[in-house]
Parts: C-alpha cells; sequence; structure tokens
C-alpha cells in the first residue's frame, strides 16, 4: 500500500508536463494545428531544414501527437532563426514559427536546452542586459569567445570594426535600472 | 489624442535607437537621423532607454521580452509621445509586440494572452509605471515610416534638384549605383509585425527609391533570411545563408545591395570576405542602408550619411 497517497497525487509526473505543453498549444496558442496536411510547405521555405533534426512539418506532427518530448530534445527549436517564413507561407494558417516559440520558452523553463552554444550565449546576454540595461556587443562577442574557448573566432572583424571605429569603447548603463534585473534574473536561474 | 488632431503626428516622433545603432550600425543611426531632419520631422530619443531583449530575451521567455520593451513605450509616453519610430527591425518586432499587448485589454484573444498582459504590467509596475486600461501605442518600422513620408521625400527631391545645385559627388554615386533591394525576413513578419507590404514580394523600397530617380533591378531574394543572430554560435550556417542572397544580387547584375536592417547589413558587408573565403567567392558588394541613399539623394554629403563606414566601399561600384 502507499503510505503516503496525497503526497503522490499531486506529484507531476514528467509527462505531464509534456502533455499540458500540448494542451495549452492546441488550446491557446493555435488552435488550428489540426488544421495542418502536411504539404511541406513551411519545410521547403525554412532556411535551415537542412540542419534542423526535425523539420517544421515534421514538428506540427509531433505536436498534434503529443510527441513534445522529442521536439524538446531535438536541435530544431533553438535553431530557428523565428523569421516566421513557415507561418507566413503556411495555406491552412497554421503558426509553426508561434508554436515554436512556445515550446522554446517552455524547454528553457525546464533548463533544456539541447544546443550548449545558445544556452551560454542566451545566459550571458540576458546577465549583460541584467547589469547594465543594455547590450554592449564588444563585450558579449569578447565574453563568447572567451566562454566558447575560441579566443580568435572574428578576430578579422574585431579588427575591421575597430579600424572603422564602428564600436563604443565603454559600455552604456541605464540609470533606471529598477526592476530590469527583477525581471531578468527570474530566467538566469 | 485630441490636443493632437491638428498635427500630422508624424512630424514629431520618439525615437527608440536600441542597442546596436548605438555601435556597430552607427551609420544607420546618423544617416536616418538626418534623413529624418531634412524631412523636417522632429525626432526625440527615448530617454534612459533600455535594450528591447531581442532573440535571446524572446527565445527565453515571451514574457521578458514584452517587460523589457515596454519600459521603452512608457518611457516614451512620460515624454508625452505614443509615436515611436524603432528602426532597428528586431527592437520593432518586439516593442510593436508590446504594443499590442498594451494598447487595450479588450482585443487579447484568450486567456494566455490577458496572462501575458498580466505579466507585463506587473513587470512594469516593478519598474514603477502603471498601466490604463486603454493606451495609444503605435509602432513605426523604418520602412513603414519612410513609405508614409514617399509624398514629402519626392517633395524634398524636387526642391532639391531644382535648387540648381552642381552635380555632386553624391549625385555621381547615385548615377553609379544599380541596385537591389534586400529586405530580409523581419519586416513583414505575419506574428511580430504590421503587414504593411506584400509578405513575399514587397516592393515599397523600390517605391520609395523611384521617387528620387533611383531604379532598382528584380530580385528573387528579396525576404530570404541571411541568418540574423545566429551568427555568434553557428557561424556556418550564416555563411551559407547570407551567400544565397549575395549570389542572386550577382545573378540579378546588381552592383549593390540596399538594405534597412543592421543585422542583414553586418552578415552581408561585414562578413563578406568570409563569405569569399568559405565559397570562394569574389563578391565586391556593398550593401547601402536606404536611408543613406535617400540622405545623399536629398542633397547630404555621402561623408555626412557616414557612407565611408562600410566595409565594403562604394569605389567597388562601377558602371556596368
Amino acid at each position: 500500500m502507499d503510505k503516503n497517497p496525497k503526497k503522490d497525487s499531486i506529484a507531476v509526473k514528467p509527462d505531464k508536463v509534456y502533455s499540458d505543453i500540448q494542451r495549452d498549444i492546441q488550446k491557446y496558442i493555435d488552435p488550428g494545428i489540426f488544421n495542418c496536411y502536411q504539404c511541406g510547405k513551411c519545410t521547403a521555405g525554412c532556411p535551415l531544414a537542412d540542419i534542423f533534426e526535425y523539420k517544421p512539418n515534421q514538428i506540427i506532427m509531433l505536436v498534434q501527437n503529443g510527441r513534445i518530448e522529442d521536439i524538446i530534445n531535438s536541435n530544431s527549436i533553438f535553431l530557428c532563426l523565428t523569421c516566421e517564413i513557415c507561418s507566413s507561407r503556411c495555406p491552412q494558417d497554421v503558426h509553426i514559427a508561434r508554436i515554436m516559440n512556445y515550446i522554446r520558452n517552455e524547454a528553457w523553463k525546464m533548463g533544456k536546452v539541447k544546443i550548449p552554444s545558445i544556452k551560454r550565449f542566451y545566459k550571458l546576454f540576458l546577465k549583460e542586459v541584467s547589469i547594465t540595461g543594455k547590450v554592449y556587443e564588444p563585450g558579449l562577442i569578447a565574453g563568447l569567445n572567451l566562454i566558447n574557448g575560441r579566443l580568435f573566432n572574428d578576430m578579422d572583424l574585431a579588427l575591421k570594426i575597430l579600424g572603422k571605429r564602428k564600436i563604443k569603447i565603454l559600455p552604456d548603463f541605464v540609470k533606471q535600472r529598477k526592476g530590469i534585473s527583477k525581471a531578468v534574473d527570474k530566467y538566469l536561474k | 489624442m485630441v490636443e493632437n488632431l491638428n498635427k500630422d503626428p508624424l512630424d514629431k516622433i520618439a525615437y527608440y535607437p536600441g542597442c546596436s545603432l548605438d555601435s556597430t550600425a552607427v551609420d544607420f543611426n546618423v544617416s536616418l537621423k538626418k534623413l529624418l531632419d531634412v524631412l523636417d520631422v522632429e525626432h526625440v530619443e527615448i530617454d534612459d532607454w533600455n535594450c528591447c531583449g531581442t532573440t535571446p530575451a524572446q527565445n527565453v521567455s515571451s514574457e521578458l521580452v514584452l517587460i523589457l520593451s515596454a519600459r521603452n513605450l512608457f518611457l516614451a509616453k512620460n515624454m508625452g509621445f505614443t509615436d515611436i519610430l524603432a528602426p532597428c527591425i528586431s527592437c520593432y518586432n518586439k516593442l510593436y509586440k508590446a504594443a499590442y499587448y498594451l494598447n487595450s485589454s479588450s482585443r487579447l484573444k484568450n486567456k494566455k494572452e490577458e496572462e501575458t498582459r498580466e505579466a507585463i504590467i506587473a513587470g512594469l509596475k516593478d519598474m514603477g509605471f502603471t498601466a490604463e486600461e486603454e493606451l495609444g501605442f503605435k509602432v513605426y518600422s523604418v520602412m513603414e515610416f519612410l513609405y508614409l513620408k514617399k509624398d514629402k521625400i519626392r517633395e524634398k527631391y524636387n526642391e532639391f534638384k531644382s535648387g540648381g545645385s552642381s552635380p555632386s559627388a553624391g549625385r555621381d554615386l547615385l548615377n553609379r549605383i544599380d541596385p537591389v533591394c534586400y529586405y530580409g525576413c523581419a519586416l513583414l513578419r505575419p506574428d511580430s509585425a504590421m503587414r504593411f507590404d506584400d509578405i513575399e514580394n514587397p516592393t515599397s523600397m523600390e517605391e520609395i527609391l523611384e521617387e528620387v530617380d533611383v531604379r532598382c533591378r528584380d530580385f528573387q531574394f528579396k525576404t530570404e533570411c541571411c541568418g540574423a543572430i545566429l551568427s555568434l554560435t553557428h557561424k556556418d550556417a550564416v555563411l551559407r545563408l547570407s551567400n544565397i542572397i549575395l549570389e542572386g544580387a550577382v545573378e540579378s547584375k546588381a552592383n549593390c545591395l540596399i538594405v534597412f536592417c543592421q543585422l542583414c547589413q553586418q552578415n552581408l558587408d561585414l562578413r563578406q570576405e568570409q563569405i569569399n573565403r568559405s565559397f570562394n567567392k569574389k563578391y565586391r558588394l556593398p550593401v547601402i542602408y536606404i536611408t543613406q541613399i535617400l540622405g545623399i539623394a536629398l542633397g547630404l554629403s555621402p561623408e555626412s550619411v557616414m557612407i565611408d563606414k562600410l566595409f565594403v566601399g562604394t569605389e567597388f561600384i562601377k558602371n556596368n
């Protein structure tokens, strides 16, 4: 017999998270998701479909079948450029990009970011926004090279930018940063 | 707004430069501001603006990106503005979306959207702002704004031409260019932007440029994505996508590209040498901001619109 049935009954089973995501997509993000008839126009237009582990049309089919975990475990959602070509060309008005963004946000919440370099980049970016309120591009790129262990990546570009003086010497700070760090830090855990 | 009834609200606008226009896209920033001056548009930079959050914040949480963006809308409001010009297309998308959630709670579609609105309002409260039920923010992209100013551009152009100014270095450049217009992916996104032009074959840039006698060539890859911010983590993919665009421009027999997005501009201009190396190409295609071209057409000198900041310089433009 289960000694503590109450505790068990409120515990969220891992697959509940995924079925909730599917439910919310169908209910709020795009109620028309089942209108997809797999014509593949989204994938034909997607600039990065060839390096997506699941192509946009496959992602729609996976959502329809409740296989959200498979999507989160693939590289597709974090490679997506959000160019929204998929959504704009869909003959059935399925909002593929919006659906992918929702899954991406949920994946981040769960700490499941399939591509480590993207995770490091976003964290660094948000850290900078949290501290200064703005993004200081030179600092961001230098920091990125540092954490990725590729110190001289794009060094040719850095020299070019310096040569044209298209750079700020020091980062700017937002004066009234009240609330900015609070909003950002929630997502940095 | 009642007090604005007699005034064209577009003659005075809040200006949100965003982080890149403040550094690596300084040429876009300067040329746009000078163009606005020529067009008699008063532009006031939003005081103490912050980063909109752009792609990283959006991909992490759509609430976060909207909170960060909304702060800028409220700063503008405190300065007495509800019309905001956001030249960076990524900032524009984010600010536009924030305005959608804030402007009217009754227009929201479902519970999830209402929750998002609540989250934005809570975030704003932490920043010391209170949101009313109805707000009237209107966010403009640079293309939409220039398109609305088309008649003014024509008027100023005629004025300049009839002024009898001697042929300048600027006009000489405009005579030499044989451009294609590259819009990039972000202006006409169905989800996050106002669709004021055709999504597959937009023509607003060509139409505006025609007003100043610059004719553009047909181009197949007008709205193809350049790879955008992925350049920082997946450079090879970006070089490949940008190569397709430059190759298309060559196929169209253009000798330069005209753009309005600084991310596209960077990927195509700053990285052109990397693209040449990776794909064994010999591109020498300047990628010029539309604000620079228009500025020159309306009498500004090429130096004043910072044409010398291009990495692939205009000296590569030869007569075809």
